[in-house]
């Protein structure tokens, strides 16, 4: 009984998981204006739709360019931080990754409430920049984290080596522990990207018509009219979630054999 | 000397590396974050418009009548049309009545003749200590009135608090937020176990499946898949079709825009936040306890219930309390899959910002809000913090 009970629950709740992902995204194929089964045909028409307006590829060209900048400046203030805190002590050591990894316990509204008010009084509302410093501030937790954890596990005896042949602190650094680093920088740089491209609520607060990004030209689109093209945009963001989960498995795996040698 | 030297090289490295993140953070985070704190707590919208009064009242003894009275008409004087109207709006929330009294003492305000006896001879009210009482509370730099309207308290004649009927609209609020956050915990719970035990417990492969499966959507930004709800639950989509097909119902239900589909989609949205902690804690169990339960004469669920549950409990409340907390927050889930009945503490501070621009009273909530959040982490810390201590048996 025991067995059944397992079978039974395991499955049940697996079909909670991942069906409705499953059912729903076949449905950007599908050539039929309802999104409803059973499809009617295949085509890839409203992907057509989605890349020939502006309104889409402005949002998709948005996020990507403010991913990319979120991720540069998140992974320069993460990583500078995790490695400027494995050479404080103790205590200061807690104060200061407590700070540094805060924003990710703040809840979104609260942060983009606050966001968009220092923005708009520094004149900055609607702005690139302001879209890229405020998703810098949510990513540089996660390069943090990743880069302390990388850090942490690096053999001290290697640095030691290092130093007893005469090499200085910055050569260390820099031919040493980076390299070594170097997996929890990307790692870090990966997870600082995805946030900032599937960021809604800051965004929300912030993007002006001419930098929404492709989570709010979803989020209106929700709001306003439920039509294919809303599903083909939904694939595309799963698409660049999956692709992200495959490169972290890649850098695991690359990781893995590294440390075998 | 040389060990010195090497200590201070790294202090000097540490704080060369630490200035750019920490600069950015104070300037970037937490100035942002004690702009909203302080927002929530400005009354300069308010207090800026009687400086004279706000003086005659720092004299001390509220100085005569005569003198606020002086100062009050000389304060109403300098305020143009529209900042008397806004200035009415707000005291008349406090007393209703105070509107009219204070437009009408604004108008002429320039021929009442700067004592008391005057103005009560104007309007009788002013004769009234109430409505003293109501400026005298409402003109300081610094002042809880935006949480005064969230929790609806106001203070009585006698100084005592009070809710009036009606106004603990946030506070009811505050409790459906917290209600749909527990039914949303109970629910990740319920699901995530069996997903959690089967990473933990069943084959290699169906536990790298399964894992792989949580971590995809982990991944998913939680927008495409409250998307994937609002195409499943809509009145002609999968969920209705399939059930008209299957003969379940005959008419549509409506399962979208209300409690329903803003409890699905939430589950959906937050089980991989409870699957992992669970997951973590139960491959630390040794599968050797449930065998030697087993051999002692224990059935399967015997032994599960006395041996493995109690042992699991640790990841169940770190899953828990993670979807408890993420819950308390939501915005995108059920704004976009809720009624107006089941919208949470983040819509209305939403609101207050994108409708009326109102940033005290967003800020109040939200400060109740991070407040909230973070005082569920305190006490979770300290929780765990006691229990390692048990632990180690100190």
């Amino acid at each position: 009984m025991a067995r059944s009970i397992f079978w039974i629950s395991t499955v049940l709740c697996l079909a909670f998981l991942a069906l409705p992902l499953l059912l729903v995204l076949p449905l950007a194929f599908n050539t039929s204006s309802f999104l409803t089964y059973p499809m009617e045909g295949f085509t890839f028409a409203w992907f057509g739709e989605v890349f020939g307006q502006p309104s889409w590829t402005k949002a998709i060209w948005n996020s990507v360019k403010v991913a990319a900048g979120a991720m540069a400046l998140a992974v320069l203030i993460g990583g500078l931080a995790a490695t400027g805190v494995t050479l404080t002590g103790r205590v200061l050591q807690m104060v200061l990754s407590a700070l540094f990894v805060s924003p990710v316990v703040v809840p979104s509204i609260v942060v983009a409430v606050a966001f968009a008010y220092a923005f708009g009084r520094a004149g900055l509302s609607g702005s690139y920049a302001s879209l890229v410093l405020a998703h810098a501030i949510l990513g540089a937790p996660l390069v943090f984290l990743s880069v302390l954890t990388s850090l942490r596990g690096l053999d001290p005896d290697l640095d030691r080596a290092a130093a007893s042949m005469g090499a200085s602190r910055l050569h260390r650094f820099r031919h040493v522990t980076l390299p070594l680093a170097a997996p929890g920088f990307l790692a870090g740089a990966l997870f600082a990207f995805i946030t900032s491209f599937d960021e809604v609520v800051v965004a929300l607060f912030l993007a002006a018509p001419e930098s929404t990004t492709l989570p709010i030209a979803l989020f209106s689109g929700l709001r306003d009219r439920l039509q294919p093209t809303i599903v083909v945009v939904a694939l595309l963001l799963s698409l660049v979630s999956l692709l992200f989960l495959l490169a972290m498995g890649q850098m695991q795996k690359r990781g893995a054999a590294a440390s075998r040698n | 000397m040389l060990t010195s030297q090497k200590a201070h090289g790294g202090r000097l490295a540490a704080f060369l590396l630490l200035v750019l993140p920490l600069a950015v953070y104070i300037l970037v985070y937490l100035v942002p974050l004690g702009g909203i704190v302080s927002l929530s707590v400005d009354n300069r919208g308010l207090s800026d418009r009687f400086p004279a009064l706000r003086a005659a009242f720092a004299q001390g003894g509220a100085g005569t009548a005569d003198g606020r009275a002086a100062a009050l008409l000389q304060d109403l004087a300098g305020l143009d049309a529209k900042a008397r109207g806004e200035t009415a709006r707000m005291l008349n929330q406090e007393i209703s009545g105070f509107r009219s009294l204070l437009l009408d003492t604004g108008r002429d305000a320039a021929t009442i003749a700067p004592t008391m006896a005057a103005l009560v001879a104007f309007d009788p009210r002013w004769g009234d200590p109430t409505y003293w009482e109501v400026i005298e509370r409402n003109i300081p730099a610094l002042s809880l009135r935006n949480f005064q309207k969230v929790t609806g308290l106001k203070t009585g004649p006698d100084g005592g608090l009070t809710i009036a009927q009606g106004d603990d609209i946030y506070l009811r609020i505050m409790l459906r937020t917290l209600v749909i956050a527990l039914q949303v915990t109970l629910l990740t719970l319920l699901i995530g176990y069996p997903l959690a035990y089967a990473i933990a417990n069943g084959s290699r492969r169906l536990g790298t499946f399964i894992l792989m499966v949580v971590l995809l959507s982990f991944w998913t930004s939680i927008l495409v898949r409250t998307t994937a709800w609002v195409v499943l639950l809509q009145t002609n989509g999968l969920l209705n079709n399939l059930l008209l097909w299957l003969g379940v119902v005959s008419e549509p239900l409506q399962l979208i825009f209300n409690r329903f589909g803003t409890l699905v989609a939430m589950t959906h949205v937050l089980l991989p936040f409870a699957v992992i902690p669970m997951m973590n804690v139960m491959r630390t169990i040794p599968a050797a306890q449930n065998q030697a339960s087993r051999s002692l004469g224990a059935g399967g669920v015997e032994t599960f219930l006395r041996v493995y549950f109690p042992q699991s409990l640790r990841g169940v409340v770190v899953g828990g309390g993670t979807v408890f907390i993420l819950a308390l927050g939501f915005y995108v889930t059920p704004a976009l899959v809720g009624g107006p009945g089941d919208q949470m503490l983040s819509y209305y501070i939403a609101d207050f910002v994108r409708k009326t621009l109102n940033w005290g009273m967003a800020s109040a909530l939200s400060v109740l809000l991070l407040g909230g959040v973070l005082g569920l982490l305190a006490i979770y810390g300290s929780a765990r913090w006691v229990m390692t201590r048990r632990k180690e048996g100190v």
